[in-house]
């Protein structure tokens, strides 16, 4: 595994407050932020809040930030993370039986009403799942992480990371069957 | 790695897919290799599993998140790190002390033109010499 953080030079000029560094991080990280937490709630404006707070943290960590300890993207998905399951904490307590009314899947308007109708199945299909099934899904599948690096972030192991991404697949095909299935 | 990658078994190509989905090269990388060898000697059985994984894949991706609105990247950015400016050392320069100065010998003049109401128009005059001076110092000082 390369150790290397790609992202240490950018965070230091970032923690001098260089403009074009801060654009540049904010470029790099901003949707990744915006992704990971669409799909973990399935709302986006929540997920513009959560990326909002997220940043405030990295603003607040970058001149503090040692390099070498941790990669940079793994600690900002994981604070990412621990927003996302403060909302979904807040939800559960004020929840009734009905799941969160869904969800906004958050297609570009031109992709028509079918392409609509399947992301918010995806959207629905992926709210259904245990926490930790989807979140391993989603830093994999869609954050496209290692499975070293996942594993890192949600501190299990890599057969455990297997395990959840092998029932939670499972169940996301019987959810999906007739869109999932060759 | 898990103890099966080095020889794979069916098993084990079945719990990869699943895990990781249908396109092998996002696979652990120890375990790419061995599945390459078993994709060469059993394309039937590997090419349906990849199949059926790669199915939920694009399903999967058939949810995109929307982007980030121009507000929230307006926020964001207004609550960045900024360089520092000047500290509190730089006001011991010269010029700003003689300017410091110079504001304080204003200050101190005023007070007192309020404090002597009967002053006379001599020193009126006198006065009034006192802030031209002072404030030609100001001139001098933001000039230098």
């Amino acid at each position: 595994m390369d150790d290397t953080d790609p992202d240490e030079a950018l965070l230091a000029r970032v923690a001098v407050g260089e403009p074009a560094a801060v654009r540049a991080l904010v470029g790099r990280k901003l949707p990744r932020l915006m992704s990971l937490a669409q799909r973990m709630l399935g709302d986006a404006a929540e997920a513009e809040d959560v990326a909002q707070e997220a940043f405030l943290r990295v603003w607040k960590q970058a001149p503090r930030w040692r390099p070498g300890r941790a990669k940079f993207d793994t600690w900002l998905h994981r604070v990412a993370l621990n927003l996302c399951y403060d909302r979904l904490r807040r939800r559960r307590e004020v929840a009734t039986d009905q799941p969160p009314e869904q969800i906004d899947p958050g297609p570009p308007p031109d992709r028509g009403l079918e392409a609509r109708d399947t992301a918010a199945r995806v959207s629905q299909a992926l709210a259904a799942l245990p926490d930790r099934q989807r979140e391993a899904i989603v830093l994999c599948h869609y954050q496209e992480l290692g499975n070293i690096e996942a594993a890192t972030v949600m501190g299990v192991s890599v057969e455990a990371l297997e395990s959840l991404l092998g029932r939670g697949r499972r169940a996301l095909r019987a959810a999906l069957a007739d869109m999932a299935e060759r | 790695m898990a103890p099966g990658d080095v020889g794979m078994t069916r098993e084990r190509f079945e719990s990869l897919a699943e895990a990781y989905g249908g396109d092998v090269s996002r696979w652990p990388a120890p375990a790419r290799e061995a599945a390459a060898l078993m994709m060469a000697s059993e394309p039937g059985f590997t090419q349906a599993a990849l199949a059926r994984a790669g199915a939920l894949d694009a399903a999967l991706d058939a949810w995109r998140p929307a982007h980030a609105g121009q507000a929230l990247l307006a926020r964001i950015l207004a609550a960045a790190p900024r360089a520092r400016r000047r500290g509190w050392i730089g006001w011991l320069s010269p010029a700003a002390l003689g300017a410091g100065l110079a504001a304080a010998c204003v200050a101190g003049v005023m007070v007192g033109v309020e404090l002597s109401q009967h002053t006379s128009a001599a020193r009126e005059v006198a006065v009034t010499n006192t802030l031209t001076a002072v404030s030609s110092s100001l001139d001098l000082e933001e000039g230098a």
